[in-house]
């Protein structure tokens, strides 16, 4: 634990960002925020860091190293989970400099400051809507998400998207070469293969949403090029409308 | 002792058990089924091991999974004399089920890393069994079908997007005909809850019912505003079946979020149903998913008092006419007996000794006396968050005709505290801290009640919370373990102990019967549960160590095997 706090701290002292003393407060009122809504809830901290159904955090005596860490990384063993996978940077820098502020600790460590999407680049409106509408949980299986993740949201199916259609009549209709059909117990199905070993070979069945992952010895698979299977057969849970905004998400985070 | 043959298994025919008319959901020298059978009864119909016998009940094998997350909850299943187990984090056994002998292991590949909310419930409670496959929901959140005899994956199908959600599965899934259907946890997320079914033999989706309807959807107007989009109601356990009616029997969580209604009831009358179709048990079209009939059990739930547990089914002579019925017990400790045909109530009562977030119920199931959460202000509510039961079965015998239930009394101060939901986050809507009910020095039991009066029959005190499910067997015994590792028989006519074994670890998950060449064994899993309920109840005696592990324990009479 010491050595990581060293190591923290090196990082910190490097960036030379020291936080500001009203930029600190905001950054407390934001990580109470952040605190409120995901530690102190029902099953877990209370309000202040109390104690709840999970242990007292306030006045505890905790550095910022094992502060960082346990939130960061989560506590094997214990229900304490890693957040720094869920939360955005800002939120975790901010949760962070509250439980620190709660062990009466006034400097915050110094996490990069986040961007709305987390890849460095500022949303315009359409494409936060677009970013939105691509993991929609409202259409179920029908969003974008089902195959395909971009900066960390999504079931990765396909491969990652490297070039984004021109338009949506070009997302509609793009061409899937990599798409093959499968025979599989007798019966024909549209496949993307993920891996194909001497033992083992991994495959989609895209037939319907959501993929399913095949793990078959290859002698119990047949295979013809080519299939039947279109790319507008899954994007028909969103309108013209919708698909251009996706498209705005896509070009501002897409890295050519 | 009186010392029986063990080289037979000597069955009582069904016909001479008092209430054996109709669907059989017993078990017998397999155990296919999270609850024994798709109806859920968790009664072998075994026998050699009975009142009679069962102090000289003995462990003939044991098993350590190496998997000391955080205990083992689940349920094993049994087939042609293999015994199939899995653990929190996803590991699958196949053992020699008379040796305990390691037929094959399946270790999943490490999860993506998620969420929070996907990755704190690792928790697998069990396996479901059909074609050659055994199946089972990841704490990732795939469906993932294994092939038995090997163990290696023959396909996985994604449920949702775990990082997104805040939501996976912990229960086990439950064979439907060709299906697998399963629910899924984040009842107390910002997340709308539903099961889904997918066909047993290619994982191709067959249906989804989401718990909360949707625009124009009917039940929709019971939701205000956009609550409904990330309401809750998640059905976080395993169902039940009746093949003959093809309808599949489901509970559902709380609405979310959990202790305040202000954002999402639109209603003043809290007698009406609120917040559909929430702490509530659900009859769905076995093969389209569509919703036949549906009972509100906690109208406007505002103390996290699921309705996600299992369905008992059973059928028993009312007032001179056969009734297909199904029991359910929920969070709260309300109990409903309902016809399974039509939804309609034949009664309910509430089974908690500590008692007052509601001060009764009707026979009808209307509720009386609602203490409901304030914000900002700590209200004692008992039973707590953890429940008058916890998801642990309880079991059925067709030979008493009683339920029996695996108890505890814990209340809680809750203070609601209105937040903004954020999709797949916690959202709880306040917060609770637990203690221990007053005046009393027990804080567990086992009930025997009978389903048709209403009535307890027998209670038998413990001093800690009991959270391990009931296994009841035709030689008229009862199962279960307790938090100090005992693991223990109780004569299922009159609650009498008869028999108890320290199994080193506290007991959290679900025991088991089976036979192999005519010689039945009792199978318990044993290792304390620290998350959750588990760490709830540890966290009431800190005087006390609920001892952590992971074994499977298996009991059996000497000498029977050979």
């Amino acid at each position: 634990m010491r050595l990581a706090w060293f190591a923290f701290a090196s990082v910190a002292l490097a960036s030379g960002s020291l936080t500001s003393a009203q930029n600190l407060q905001d950054v407390v009122k934001q990580g109470e925020q952040v605190f409120n809504r995901s530690c102190a809830t029902g099953y877990c901290h209370g309000l202040k860091g109390v104690a709840a159904a999970a242990p007292r955090l306030a006045a505890r005596g905790f550095d910022e190293a094992y502060i960082e860490n346990a939130v960061s990384r989560g506590l094997p063993g214990t229900s304490m989970a890693a957040f720094s996978g869920s939360l955005s940077r800002s939120d975790l820098r901010a949760v962070i400099t509250y439980v620190a502020n709660l062990n009466g600790i006034v400097y915050s460590p110094a996490v990069p400051s986040e961007n709305s999407n987390g890849a460095g680049v500022v949303l315009s409106a359409e494409a936060s809507r677009g970013r939105v509408l691509f993991s929609d949980p409202l259409r179920s299986f029908g969003r974008c998400s089902t195959c395909h993740e971009v900066n960390g949201i999504g079931t990765p199916v396909a491969t990652p998207i490297a070039t984004v259609p021109a338009d949506v009549q070009a997302l509609r209709g793009l061409a899937t070469p990599s798409v093959r059909t499968a025979i599989l117990n007798h019966e024909a199905m549209p496949a993307l293969v993920l891996s194909n070993g001497s033992r083992e070979i991994v495959f989609y069945d895209l037939t319907t949403p959501p993929p399913v992952r095949h793990t078959a010895q290859p002698d119990t698979v047949m295979w013809r090029d080519g299939s039947n299977w279109k790319h507008s057969s899954v994007a028909g849970s969103y309108n013209d409308a919708e698909l251009n905004l996706i498209l705005a998400y896509l070009r501002s985070v897409v890295q050519p | 002792m009186n010392r029986v043959s063990t080289k037979c298994l000597c069955f009582l025919a069904a016909t001479t058990w008092a209430y054996s008319q109709g669907l059989d959901g017993s078990t017998r020298a397999n155990w296919l089924h999270y609850g024994g059978s798709q109806a859920a009864w968790r009664f072998s119909a075994l026998d050699q091991v009975n009142t009679a016998n069962v102090t000289g009940l003995v462990p003939a094998w044991l098993f350590q999974t190496g998997d000391y997350s955080d205990g083992l909850e689940s349920t094993p299943l049994a087939q042609d004399g293999v015994l199939y187990v899995i653990t929190p984090r996803n590991q699958v056994f196949a053992l020699d089920g008379a040796t305990g002998r390691l037929i094959w292991q399946h270790k999943p590949p490490a999860s993506r890393p998620g969420r929070a909310g996907g990755q704190a419930y690792a928790l697998s409670r069990g396996l479901a069994l059909a074609e050659g496959k055994l199946f089972f929901g990841s704490n990732d959140n795939f469906l993932v079908a294994l092939d038995q005899k090997t163990g290696r994956e023959v396909w996985r199908v994604g449920i949702d997007d775990a990082k997104q959600c805040g939501c996976n599965v912990t229960a086990a899934p439950l064979i439907v005909g060709d299906k697998v259907v399963l629910g899924g946890t984040g009842a107390d997320a910002a997340h709308r809850g539903y099961l889904t079914a997918f066909n047993a033999a290619t994982g191709r989706l067959a249906w989804r019912w989401y718990v909360i309807p949707g625009p124009g959807e009917k039940g929709h107007e019971t939701w205000k505003g956009d609550s409904w989009k990330f309401g809750g109601g998640a059905p976080w356990m395993t169902g039940s079946y009746d093949p003959e009616l093809k309808l599949v029997y489901w509970g559902t969580g709380n609405a979310s979020g959990d202790f305040y209604d202000g954002d999402r009831n639109p209603e003043t009358d809290k007698g009406k149903d609120i917040n559909l179709y929430t702490a509530s048990v659900v009859a769905l079209d076995a093969d389209t998913g569509k919703l036949r009939w549906y009972r509100q059990e906690v109208h406007d739930d505002q103390w996290d008092f699921d309705s996600s547990y299992e369905v008992v089914l059973f059928d028993r002579e009312v007032r001179g006419r056969m009734r297909k019925l199904m029991a359910h017990m929920n969070k709260s400790g309300l109990t409903f007996v309902l016809d399974r045909v039509t939804g309609e109530v034949v009664r309910a009562f509430t089974v908690p000794e500590e008692q007052n977030w509601i001060t009764g119920v009707t026979e009808d199931g209307r509720l009386i006396g609602r203490r409901d959460p304030e914000v900002g202000k700590p209200v004692d509510i008992c039973p707590s968050v953890g429940g008058a039961k916890s998801w642990n079965s309880m079991a059925y015998s067709p030979r008493t005709g009683f339920l029996y239930a695996p108890l505890l009394e814990i209340c809680n101060a809750i203070t609601a505290n209105p937040q903004e939901p954020s999709e797949g986050r916690f959202h709880a809507n306040g917060s609770m801290s637990l203690h221990l009910p007053p005046n009393r020095s027990t804080y567990g039991h086992v009930d025997a009640w009978d389903p048709l009066t209403g009535k307890r029959a027998w209670s038998v005190p413990f001093k800690y919370p009991l959270l391990a499910s009931i296994l009841s067997t035709a030689g008229d015994l009862v199962f279960t373990g307790d938090p100090e590792g005992n693991f223990f028989a109780l004569d299922a006519r009159n609650g009498n102990k008869l028999w108890s074994y320290q199994t080193g670890a506290g007991h959290r998950g679900s025991a088991i019967s089976y036979s192999v060449n005519g010689r039945q064994y009792i199978a318990t899993p044993t290792g304390w549960q620290q998350s959750l309920t588990g760490g709830f109840a540890a966290s009431m005696f800190p005087d006390q160590t609920f001892r952590v592990g992971s074994t499977l324990v298996v009991f059996a009479l000497p000498g029977g095997a050979q």
